[in-house]
């Protein structure tokens, strides 16, 4: 890839950045981010950050607002990543003992208990209430529940 | 992404379908949904309902937060709109927590900065996964229809001073009255609706009952034959004796009279019945008259007659009409073994007094 390219000679001076900046930019028109550019651009425009007109669709504020997406995107990923870690660590320290019910509980779930864990490391503070209780089914196959 | 099966995503949405709809509800609903695609590309399978909710929702934070750094740096540089590199700048301040390449550096380049060039880095790694739905664009805002101008509708505005294009007043009796007037208006309004209705039930009574007895009145007194209703007329102790009825009478006729007159003054239709009913009344009753004159003493036999002609022939079938279809079966064994007076009675048996005095003499 080009980018990869430009990001292995970002090193060799100021310039190189500013190329890789702009060539960014412009392959972001082309890259259709998962969080739609709508609720980015709803919530922006919520914050109070301001687009000179969003009808207009300019290309700066279109470029504006899939930055803001990407970036939420990859936040989203890095913290999934991370509670998804904590739930194979959890799930590996937990079945050791209980090798038979290995095939049941190693569908990966994503949990309160990792999410806080994994939030943690980003500066958010989840606190749930101390019994607060999800349906203990939750994650479990319906195939399963039926038996 | 499977929400961990049917039943349980059931019970999780039931009271989102009960809850009142918030305008931020769709937005959140989105969020969830893209939440959710995330997580499954990194490899999560199923997800519990509430950790789902709270990573949309920091979501949404985040890109507020956002927002508002970039905003607040655009603000900072003398500008009222953001660009690409207050966008930046607020993403390393969210950063700061976590830590990036050259976050020590103050005087870094931010093309160069550790932020960017993740970014560029998950850019070009990440495959592209598109939201999973079509989105319009919202909020909607609903644009107002503005009203339409004195040009616009035709008229000449009505005082010189207001020019054309401004939009027209609305009907006068929109706002002619001031409002306590208005009320007191429509009360007094009201009251007279209200009033003329209690008449006309009043009339339409009155005219039914009298319509009832012209029908039934006749008919009843074909039936009752004269003879028999004599027989128990004069088998009845009660009856028989002659009281102050003179004195009753006058209290119990003058009111019904002047209704009935009203009534028939008014309605030419239940005129007609009652005069009808008069002749009618006046024939079947002719012998029993007759009679009276004949056997009776002067003095009494003119103040009967004159009576008799002052009484209003509505108010006089009444009573008969109800006690030949009711009267003469129940009343008579109760006065035959009673045999005494009684004050409770007495309305009710005037009627039949006179009609025993009618038909006795």
């Amino acid at each position: 890839m080009n980018h990869n390219n430009n990001f292995q000679q970002s090193s060799d001076g100021r310039h190189d950045d500013d190329a890789a900046l702009t060539e960014f930019l412009s392959s972001l028109m082309g890259y259709t981010p998962t969080i739609p550019d709508e609720l980015v651009e709803h919530y922006l425009a919520k914050s109070g950050f301001q687009c000179p007109d969003v009808r207009l669709n300019c290309c700066l504020c279109f470029c504006r607002i899939r930055l803001v997406a990407v970036a939420t995107q990859k936040f989203v990923a890095e913290v999934a990543t991370d509670a998804l870690q904590q739930c194979k660590a959890r799930q590996a320290a937990v079945v050791k003992d209980k090798r038979d019910k290995q095939q049941k509980d190693k569908r990966l779930i994503l949990t309160m208990e990792d999410l806080s864990k994994a939030l943690r490391e980003y500066g958010v503070n989840v606190k749930h209430q101390e019994y607060f209780a999800d349906n203990p089914s939750t994650g479990m196959d319906p195939a399963s529940k039926e038996e | 992404m499977s929400d961990g099966g049917g039943e349980s995503g059931s019970k999780h949405q039931q009271p989102h379908t009960k809850r009142k709809f918030s305008g931020d509800d769709f937005s959140q609903a989105i969020a969830k949904v893209a939440v959710a695609q995330i997580c499954e590309r990194v490899g999560f399978q199923t997800f519990q309902q509430s950790a789902l909710g709270k990573l949309a929702d920091i979501v949404v934070r985040y890109i507020n937060s956002v927002g508002k750094a970039a905003n607040f740096y655009a603000n900072l540089s003398g500008r009222a709109e953001g660009n690409v590199f207050d966008v930046f700048q607020g993403l390393e301040d969210l950063g700061l927590d976590q830590g990036f390449s050259g976050a020590s550096d103050i005087n870094h380049c931010l093309a160069s900065s550790g932020i960017v060039r993740e970014l560029i880095q998950y850019a070009n790694e990440a495959t592209d996964v598109p939201f999973a739905y079509a989105i319009p664009h919202f909020p909607v805002v609903k644009d107002r229809k503005p009203k339409s101008s004195f040009l616009q509708i035709g008229e000449e505005p009505p005082i010189e001073d207001i020019p054309a294009w401004l939009p027209a007043f609305p009907d006068p009796q929109t706002y002619f009255e001031s409002p306590s007037q208005n009320e007191r208006a429509s009360d007094s309004y009201t009251e007279k609706i209200e009033l003329g209705k209690q008449q006309r039930k009043m009339e339409m009574s009155m005219v039914n009952l009298q319509r009832q007895f012209s029908e039934s009145g006749p008919s009843s007194f074909v039936h009752g034959d004269s003879s028999k209703e004599k027989k128990t007329v004069e088998s009845n102790p009660f009856l028989s004796a002659p009281l102050h009825f003179e004195e009753k009478e006058v209290s119990s006729v003058v009111l019904p009279a002047k209704l009935s007159k009203e009534v028939a003054l008014q309605n030419p239709v239940a005129k007609k019945h009652v005069v009808d009913n008069h002749i009618s009344v006046m024939e079947t009753f002719a012998p029993a008259l007759e009679a009276m004159k004949n056997r009776f003493c002067e003095s009494r036999e003119e103040q009967k007659n004159i009576q008799l002609d002052q009484r209003p022939p509505v108010q006089f079938k009444i009573g008969v009409g109800k006690k030949s279809l009711v009267k003469p079966l129940k009343s008579s064994p109760q006065n035959m073994d009673g045999g005494k007076i009684d004050p409770w009675f007495c309305k009710e048996n005037e009627n039949d007094e006179r009609k025993g005095d009618l038909k006795i003499f």
